[in-house]
């Protein structure tokens, strides 16, 4: 299977710019700090114009659609660069598929543009899934509650949250800087996603959609988010599997490379293997989203649980393949054992995303 | 092999209990139950208290001051004083390089160390690793040589756990760089002495709890070999099967277990329990399952010893144990769901003893900093791939 010339591009330019960018230092700094946006490499990629990959032409967006996305959060997650184009292209298409163009004309195109980006405040506090049925309350037209810890909201423009206007079920989006609005950054286990709590007490809101719509809208946007963080993930693994394949050529025990032993090429064989499965399910995920096929949703939740498996073994047995080496703070593979976590977590769990798999195979009672 | 419990071990239970009911500090607990490294101080406070009793040495035969308990009694003392948040005793002392002085060392080391292992006054460092000597611990290069009563040794040691807060570490060195395994001895190294350099390691839960030692020039009397010169090597496999033995950490599991089935029985905000998603239970079926397991290998373990018989089980428990750990760790950390996301490294951090937050209960960021530090419990001690290779030439003579 080649890749269109138009995607092979923009995969080889993403390679050529990330691998200067993202150099080990720079990703410990950013670890270190809670609540890091990794503000330098966005405004690089505002140049490239990425967060405009997934918007069609007509919106001024580069017309690439959620595969030029998916391209760009693969190479993203080799990496482990930290960027919210993800959050920024789910809010801009929700937008322009929803939103009175008039009213909403500047917000979409400052996503576009990359001069403002959002995040995904749709996980559920106190729990492992999403926020349906809605924890944030709408009063007056006016949001109060406080959403779970959400990557980019420490520095975001927008979060696309979902509320409760009595029994209505409501999609909306929010402009941050408000003083109704206030955010709480906090230690975590990526802090590279520049992460944080927000509190709504009485905020302002655009209103996306409500009721049904809304509901349809909610889990079309967290499956989108979804599919396009699996390729996230499979970049990921795959760079914990070119690591430690590189360091089993490398290091030496008993007096071979470890490499030669059964114990660790069995190992890396399974990694290449739970990598494989997990693009597989990604890629049939995409190919049903462009064909619109509604399967694709379903479709989506294989590649969420599938990818956020593949990454979270592949980062472990990387660790495990390093040795003591790999359990330490100097060393790089603790990074993606991190993100794998981080990326497991936000937009809910594996357990979430089993459950709404089997929900859209027809097992309603699963959920 | 008969493991009918006595009525009189079940007495000794109550008894253990009681006596860590009383004794054991309630904020010394309430800070081990948090899953973090332990403290240093703790640890010291916490043998002081046993020694008092009798009870420091509990893997000890009397004539050495211990307790002389069975092993079943040790396996029920260190699962109530683990279960109830004590600090572990030092592993290094009591169950590594103790023994070995104790078995093999001369009569003026016992006499030496002996008590003071038993009072908490010294804790070790073990140095075995070197830089290109992990799994693979035959090549190490650190070098002693004779010079009048004193040996002078050269060379690096890394992996070193705890040593930072140390008094003694014991090497493993090469008094006949020409002889391979027969030219390894091992002497006890004061950690003040000079041109001993002590360089931290950051680990991958940003705590600092490993380090690099550096040996340039450093001078140790020869009263402070083990044993004989040449044997070093019989003397790590020892000490290493004791830690492997001990490396199953069924107290630990159980306690992480235990944690877990708390976790997958709390209501979430969504109204539903854990324990009621299928998947979810089936899991944590599984884990009790491999936990019961554990616990009968390791009592055929110490059963075993006991009876003088030595059925190399060390690796198996190594394998098993910190498998499971892993497995528990990762599941505690999915049952955690968004309350996983928050790290403190370090329990003194403010921010993590303020009320209410994290949010989550309150040992959820223990929970999450011992998921990053738990990777190298299949690493440390000779590397899980290296104890399977040592079962199927064992036990299977391949």
């Amino acid at each position: 299977m080649n890749e269109n010339e138009d995607y092979a591009m923009v995969r080889e330019q993403a390679q050529r710019f990330l691998n200067d960018a993202m150099d080990p230092e720079y990703l410990r700094a950013l670890l270190e700090a809670p609540g890091s946006f990794d503000g330098r490499t966005w405004a690089s990629v505002i140049e490239f114009g990425w967060p405009a990959i997934a918007v069609a032409e007509e919106h001024d967006g580069l017309g690439l659609g959620w595969r030029g996305l998916c391209v760009l959060a693969e190479e993203s997650g080799r990496k482990t660069a930290s960027l919210p184009l993800v959050p920024s292209a789910v809010a801009a298409q929700l937008i322009f598929a929803h939103a009175d163009r008039a009213v909403h004309q500047e917000d979409g195109a400052a996503l576009v543009s990359g001069a403002r980006y959002a995040c995904l405040a749709l996980a559920r506090t106190d729990d492992a899934g999403l926020a349906d049925p809605p924890e944030l309350h709408l009063r007056g037209a006016l949001l109060h509650g406080t959403s779970a810890l959400t990557p980019f909201a420490a520095s975001a423009d927008y979060a696309l949250v979902a509320a409760q206007d009595g029994e209505t079920f409501s999609l909306l989006l929010v402009a941050l800087a408000q003083p109704a609005v206030s955010r709480t950054p906090s230690c975590a286990i990526d802090n590279s996603r520049a992460a944080a709590e927000l509190s709504f007490d009485g905020a302002r809101v655009r209103v996306l959609a409500t009721g049904n719509e809304a509901r349809t809208a909610f889990w079309r946007a967290a499956s989108l988010a979804a599919l396009a963080t699996a390729f996230e993930q499979i970049g990921g693994a795959q760079t914990c599997l070119e690591m430690a394949r590189d360091y089993a050529l490398e290091r030496k025990a008993f007096g071979q490379p470890i490499g030669r032993f059964q114990a660790i090429k069995g190992k890396l064989a399974d990694m290449y293997i739970r990598i494989e499965l997990a693009r597989g399910c990604a890629l049939d995920a995409l190919a049903a989203l462009e064909q619109g096929d509604p399967s694709w949703l379903g479709l989506a939740a294989s590649a969420r649980v599938a990818a956020t498996d593949a990454y979270e073994v592949s980062a472990r047995e990387n660790i495990q393949t390093h040795g003591a080496i790999g359990v330490t703070w100097e060393a790089l593979p603790h990074h993606h054992y991190r993100r794998s976590r981080a990326l497991g977590i936000e937009l809910g769990a594996a357990i979430m995303w089993r459950e709404r798999l089997l929900a859209e195979s027809g097992f309603a009672s699963a959920a | 092999m008969n493991f009918d419990i006595d009525p009189a071990d079940l007495a000794f239970r109550e008894e253990v209990r009681t006596f860590v009911r009383e004794n054991l500090p309630p904020e010394m607990a309430a800070r081990t139950l948090r899953n973090y490294h332990f403290l240093r101080d703790d640890q010291r406070e916490w043998t002081r208290i046993l020694n008092k009793k009798g009870w420091s040495g509990q893997n000890w035969p009397q004539e050495w001051g211990g307790t002389g308990w069975t092993p079943i009694r040790q396996f029920i003392f260190e699962d109530e004083c683990f279960m109830a948040g004590a600090p572990p005793i030092d592993t290094a002392g009591f169950k590594m390089i103790g023994p070995v002085i104790m078995n093999f060392g001369s009569a003026a080391l016992k006499q030496e160390f002996g008590p003071k292992i038993l009072n908490g006054d010294v804790f070790w460092g073990q140095g075995f690793s070197e830089p290109n000597a992990g799994s693979d611990l035959g090549s190490l290069r650190t070098t002693a040589v004779r010079d009048g009563d004193d040996y002078v040794i050269n060379g690096q040691k890394i992996w070193t756990s705890y040593v930072e807060t140390a008094e003694m570490i014991f090497v493993l060195v090469k008094t006949d760089p020409e002889a391979k395994q027969r030219g390894i001895s091992m002497v006890l190294v004061d950690k003040n002495a000079p041109g001993v350099t002590i360089r931290p390691i950051i680990d991958i839960g940003e705590c600092h709890t490993l380090n690099e030692v550096f040996f340039d020039n450093v001078r140790t009397p020869v009263r402070y070999l083990v044993g004989e010169e040449g044997k070093g090597w019989t003397y790590a496999k020892y000490l290493l099967d004791m830690e492997r033995a001990f490396s199953a950490e069924w107290p630990r599991n159980k306690r992480y277990l235990a944690q877990l089935r708390a976790l997958a029985g709390c209501a979430r905000s969504n109204g539903r329990r854990l324990i009621d998603a299928p998947g979810f239970a089936a899991r944590l079926a599984q884990l009790e399952i491999d936990l019961q397991a554990l616990e009968w290998l390791t009592l055929r373990a110490l059963y075993e010893r006991k009876g003088g018989t030595t059925l190399p089980v060390g690796s198996l428990l190594k394998v098993r144990g910190s498998e499971l750990l892993q497995k528990i760790g990762e599941m505690q950390v999915e049952a955690l769901g968004d309350h996983a996301a928050y790290f403190y490294a370090d329990p003194r951090d403010q921010a993590v003893s303020d009320v209410g937050w994290p949010p989550g209960p309150a040992y959820a960021p223990g929970i999450v900093a011992d998921y990053m530090y738990r990777r190298a419990t299949t690493i440390y001690g000779g590397a899980n791939e290296v104890q399977r290779t040592i079962i199927a030439k064992t036990f299977l003579e391949l």
